[in-house]
């Protein structure tokens, strides 16, 4: 967490974050990005043909992430996998195909908006391996090395405190499991006019 | 943060194999680019691997925005 942020900036960037991700649960096929979401998104970053034809539009429309974390590894039949900040589910969905009925898929989000879109495209799908609860990165609501995998899309650049949500991974990870990251990360310095902005964590 | 920065971090919340493994094109602003990042959870009597790896990042994909500027 940025040591010179008050209580009240870290509040105004939780609301904010919130606000914004209601909207986007809300607003459904993406559109409130700068980079291609959707099913374009999903075919730029590469996943699988195969996986997106089984995909009903509106699941694929509701991709927001920002790269491919199932190009970092595979994951196998019966794998225990964590999506932490899920949103409307699609990598949920994505891990749930591809572990088969004999694994177990958690998607995890702050937004309780965010988990009722991705219930409801599980619901669509009719996958009985995925789970989706509302929860934090910073305190993970499962027991030490619960899961094979974790992987997560666009979302520790929104955490505040980025080594206690990693730490909480590392936890929840069995030993020898893997962490597959899709993440924003600064490529140049920001300005500063703009660098102190508590705006800057939701816009 | 910064790509190199978050790696440190995850060798130092004790993930090895740790990288950066490359940059999506995927940019949310002119400061911010999706990457890649892999790290493993040691294996008890496992040996540490602490190569980390950084690729430069990938040749823009920015969309127009068609809504609000947004991020991630």
């Amino acid at each position: 967490m940025s040591p010179e942020m008050t209580e009240p900036e870290i509040q105004k960037v939780q609301q904010g974050i919130k606000e914004k991700y209601d909207r986007v649960a809300a607003a459904g096929s993406g559109g409130c990005f700068q980079y291609p979401t959707g099913k374009a998104g999903m075919e730029l970053q590469g996943y699988s043909p195969e996986l997106i034809k089984i995909f009903p539009p509106e699941v694929l429309a509701a991709f927001c992430g920002v790269g491919n974390p199932f190009s970092l590894g595979s994951l196998a039949p019966g794998d225990a996998v964590l999506d932490i900040g899920c949103g409307a589910g699609v990598d949920s969905l994505v891990a749930a195909h591809l572990v088969g009925a004999g694994g177990r898929v958690m998607g995890l989000d702050v937004t309780p908006a965010m988990v009722e879109r991705a219930r409801a495209h599980q619901a669509r799908l009719g996958l009985a391996n995925v789970t989706f609860q509302v929860g934090e990165a910073e305190a993970l609501p499962f027991p030490d090395a619960t899961f094979d995998a974790i992987i997560s899309n666009g979302v520790f650049n929104l955490t505040l405190d980025k080594e206690k949500a990693l730490n909480e991974a590392h936890r929840v990870l069995k030993p020898g499991g893997r962490l597959m990251l899709a993440d924003m990360v600064l490529v140049a310095a920001l300005p500063p006019d703009l660098g102190d902005k508590v705006e800057n964590w939701f816009q | 943060m910064p790509g190199k920065d978050f790696l440190a971090l995850m060798l130092q919340v004790g993930f090895h194999r740790a990288g950066l493994i490359r940059y999506t094109g995927f940019k949310s602003s002119p400061y911010t680019e999706g990457a890649l990042l892999y790290g493993e959870k040691l294996v008890p009597g496992q040996a540490r691997d602490d190569v980390a790896s950084q690729a430069e990042p990938a040749p823009a994909l920015l969309k127009e925005p068609t809504c609000e500027p947004g991020g991630t």
